[in-house]
């Protein structure tokens, strides 16, 4: 299908129209914080943004979310599902980081005979229209992770901001179907599209942090007592700032909370995070994670040696989110070169 | 208990809920005096026997102001009578940081209230009981810490 | 004419030179500091074991962590198959010296196994408020010129009165270096200060108090909206050092962890309750919070309270217990119901 053209001053029709049939979200600024928040006017909408504080997995796995309510009527209790949300959603200007980090979130929810309707049902209504990035910043590390500020895969709708334009590309089917519900679209002319590419190839030019990202880093789980660990994770305060914002963390606490004058009652679940030293703790006492070395090291392993392990995946996306928010600097391109440099060391004695 | 008062909120004939902690020796027996002497008192309170009002955590205090009471009243023996000798006067150093923090985050002030009633103050003890229902009845039901159940 | 940048250099030069002599004369194990950040505005906790690192040693105006946290647990290493406790060297603004001294009275740390290196502090840059008003455009450099921060980037230059854009807890300090007390003499090298009392007319707390409670209700509300609960606040503070926090506690479960507004009040409330009288306003709180929430106003009050009612300052002496360790028969009771 032929690329369009929306124009920055049609968005708000484009916003009219689609908020009769979709919740729309889009990045809006929260005092000062870029976040992914439902609008009706397009006013709202920030388009002037780096990327968002909040992850758009917000979208789809609430920070907190009723898993069902119930009732005590004497000894008796009766359990209520909540009611299926057949809302459809359409996540605006969502970025290609981020749009990959839904395909991992999946591949966590949707395992084997795990399935997991609370996500899924919200999954599979969400459509996500995004952005390319004109400006990565310096922590953004996505092309040594197989992505690239304007890769489209991921997403149903692509678009590239040509400035007082966008060059509209359906990828999806879902995709199409809503821009050829958009009739009112002119055609994206030559000089559109070459202009586009010449965008791509300059943002591609600006990511500054290239990283050797191996495969998989199992040759770790046998350093797992190296002492490479206590220099990483000697700084770390367990704070769970880089758990909470990246958008593939995907850990949650289940919790009952019971109105008790009320008789009734809900269970939610609610993010969670390695990083917290209650997280591992067992109901003998014992902690098999107990100080921050065994907890920074779960969270690289985890995702960069069990995720690829499990799902043949890299479980990261080159955000950079972690690096900006750590309150000590604990910087995970600097970490990934230090486990490199082992690896290399281990071939060499290999070698030998 | 949050919506039924939010149904009575605007009626005439709504009743505060107050819940009342009463240390066992002095402000329980004073409670208890005033019962046996028959001096009326608002039914407004729902009486909690604590040992000593220096068991009292402010989480209790908290704790109810969430779940909808809408007003608390704690009450311990006079400074220097204490059974345990000196558990009133840590809670009252906890109660004054507790009421200026709580007043500071903006709960109406007097939907707290702290007092002191000996064994023998019957009297005593139904007339701030008096004066506490009237000041949260002014005050209206408590709905700042509503849950979106 | 302030300027900070030869200010920072002096302080710098000088806390090297202490920490190069400490470690040469063997008289800490370790030394923990602040060294350069990956990122601009940032500045990473380092701990340095050889006075061959002490270059590693910085100090700009990006040192928000406070790094009295890493004191507890002890700092224990195994040496030749024996845990020992090693002594520590830390560099120290005046609030960091300040959570020290009251970590001593709390009796959480061995006062044989630390030493001070005092400094004086000319203050904290609040980052994420510069990154706000920055807004969409990344910074890759930063310059301090006189009083000024100088922000640049990609086609961008910008600059912040530098006292403007300080943590609103640097704005009212007054101990910017540690305070020396007698029964702390051999444990504090450096810089220092001597602190007799501390006046502080709180009047930002004043003003705020002339709201109704429903506006002060809807301010908090309105402040503390964005908060995700991942308690990086808590995690930051070196006097939240309990091993079960009350939000974690589920026998009984005092107050909801989900991040609906009722229960975000209730955790920065309780929060702060526990920290009266054992907050020392070092800003670290406000600094951590990925969200950019500005904790300092909850702060001032509970150390105003704990001022006006016990005449207390914590973390100045290691004689005075904090308040809520004591108590007195004729303490102030105003609040309390009486007949008439």
């Amino acid at each position: 299908m032929q690329e369009k053209i929306i124009f920055k001053k049609e968005i708000p029709k484009l916003v009219k129209e689609l908020t009769k049939e979709y919740v729309f979200y889009a990045p809006k600024n929260v005092k000062g914080n870029i976040e992914y928040k439902r609008v009706n006017n397009s006013k709202d909408i920030e388009l002037e943004f780096l990327n968002s504080k909040v992850p758009p997995k917000e979208i789809v796995f609430p920070r907190m979310e009723t898993m069902f309510t119930y009732t005590r009527n004497g000894k008796n209790i009766e359990i209520q599902k909540p009611k299926k949300v057949e809302d459809k959603n359409i996540i605006f200007g969502i970025r290609p980081c981020d749009a990959h980090s839904f395909v991992l979130l999946e591949h966590f929810f949707n395992f084997g005979e795990f399935k997991d309707d609370l996500f899924l049902n919200k999954r599979k209504n969400t459509i996500l229209m995004g952005i390319g990035c004109n400006t990565p910043r310096n922590t953004c590390f996505c092309t040594s992770l197989e992505g690239h500020p304007f890769k489209k895969d991921d997403m149903d709708i692509f678009m590239v901001d040509l400035d007082d334009r966008y060059v509209v590309s359906p990828i999806s089917d879902t995709g199409k179907e809503i821009i050829e519900g958009l009739s009112w679209l002119v055609d994206a002319k030559e000089e559109d599209l070459e202009k586009a590419i010449e965008l791509s190839k300059k943002a591609e030019s600006m990511i500054s942090t290239t990283l050797e990202i191996q495969d998989s880093y199992d040759f770790l789980d046998s350093q797992f007592s190296d002492p490479i660990w206590k220099e990483i994770s000697e700084t770390c305060m367990g704070c769970g700032s880089c758990s909470f914002l990246c958008p593939t963390c995907t850990c949650f606490d289940v919790i009952d909370e019971e109105d008790q004058y009320n008789n009734r009652g809900r269970r939610m679940r609610i993010w969670d995070t390695c990083q917290f030293c209650l997280y591992s703790l067992h109901t003998s006492g014992h902690n098999p994670r107990d100080s921050s070395i065994e907890r920074c090291r779960n969270r690289i392993l985890h995702k960069f040696s069990y995720y690829p392990t499990n799902y043949n995946l890299i479980g990261c996306v080159g955000c950079g989110r972690c690096i900006q928010l750590c309150p000590v600097n604990n910087d995970l391109r600097v970490i990934l070169k230090k486990l490199n440099e082992i690896q290399k060391k281990e071939e060499k004695t290999i070698v030998a | 208990m949050n919506e039924v008062i939010t149904e009575k909120a605007q009626k005439e004939d709504w009743e505060p809920k107050i819940i009342a902690f009463l240390c066992n020796w002095c402000s329980y027996a004073g409670a208890d005096l005033a019962g046996v002497s028959r001096i009326q008192y608002p039914s407004n309170i729902r009486i909690v026997r604590v040992p000593c009002s220096g068991r009292l955590n402010p989480f209790f205090i908290i704790r109810s102001l969430v779940d909808g009471w809408d007003g608390v009243l704690v009450s311990g023996c006079h400074p220097g009578d204490c059974h345990y000798i000196s558990g009133n006067l840590v809670a009252r150093r906890r109660f004054a940081i507790l009421n200026d923090l709580l007043e500071f985050f903006g709960i109406e002030p007097g939907r707290v209230n702290f007092m002191w009633a000996s064994a023998a103050e019957g009297e005593r003890f139904a007339v701030l009981v008096r004066k506490t229902t009237e000041i949260v009845k002014k005050l209206g039901p408590n709905e700042k810490f509503k849950k979106q159940w | 004419m302030v300027d900070i940048k030869n200010e920072n250099q002096k302080i710098e030069e000088k806390m090297r030179n202490v920490a190069r002599d400490l470690l040469k004369e063997k008289k800490v194990d370790l030394i923990i500091g602040y060294s350069e950040g990956t990122l601009p505005l940032a500045s990473a906790p380092v701990f340095i074991r050889d006075e061959q690192e002490v270059n590693k040693l910085v100090w700009n105006n990006s040192c928000y962590v406070n790094l009295a946290k890493y004191l507890i647990p002890n700092i224990r290493e195994n040496i030749n198959g024996e845990f020992v406790d090693l002594k520590v060297g830390i560099i120290s603004k005046g609030c960091v010296a300040r959570s020290i001294i009251h970590l001593l009275v709390e009796h959480q740390i061995n006062k044989e196994n630390i030493i001070i290196i005092g400094i004086n502090c000319n203050g904290i840059l609040d980052r994420r408020r510069i990154e706000k008003d920055i807004g969409a455009h990344e910074i890759t450099e930063t310059e301090v010129s006189g009083d000024y921060l100088i922000v640049k980037g990609n086609k961008f230059e910008k600059k912040f009165k530098f006292e403007d854009y300080m943590n609103e807890l640097c704005k009212h300090c007054k101990i910017r270096a540690p305070p020396i007390s007698d029964s702390l003499k051999d444990n504090i090298v450096g810089e220092c200060q001597e602190v007799d009392s501390l006046e502080d007319p709180f009047e930002d707390i004043i003003d705020f108090e002339k709201k109704s409670a429903d506006e002060k209700w809807a301010f908090m509300n309105e402040v503390l909206k964005d908060c995700t609960r991942c308690y990086a606040c808590r995690e930051a503070c070196p006097l939240c050092y309990c091993n079960l926090c009350f939000v974690d506690q589920n026998l009984p479960t005092w107050f909801g962890k989900t991040s609906e507004i009722s229960d975000i009040l209730i955790f920065h409330m309780v929060r702060g309750l526990h920290l009266a009288g054992r907050c020392v306003e070092c800003g670290a709180c406000s600094s951590v919070c990925p969200m950019g929430i500005d904790l300092s106003l909850i702060n001032r009050k509970i150390n105003q309270i704990v001022k006006d009612r016990f005449d207390f300052v914590s973390g100045l002496s290691l004689e005075k217990l904090s308040p809520m360790m004591t108590y007195k028969m004729n303490d102030k009771q105003e609040f309390m119901l009486e007949e008439n």
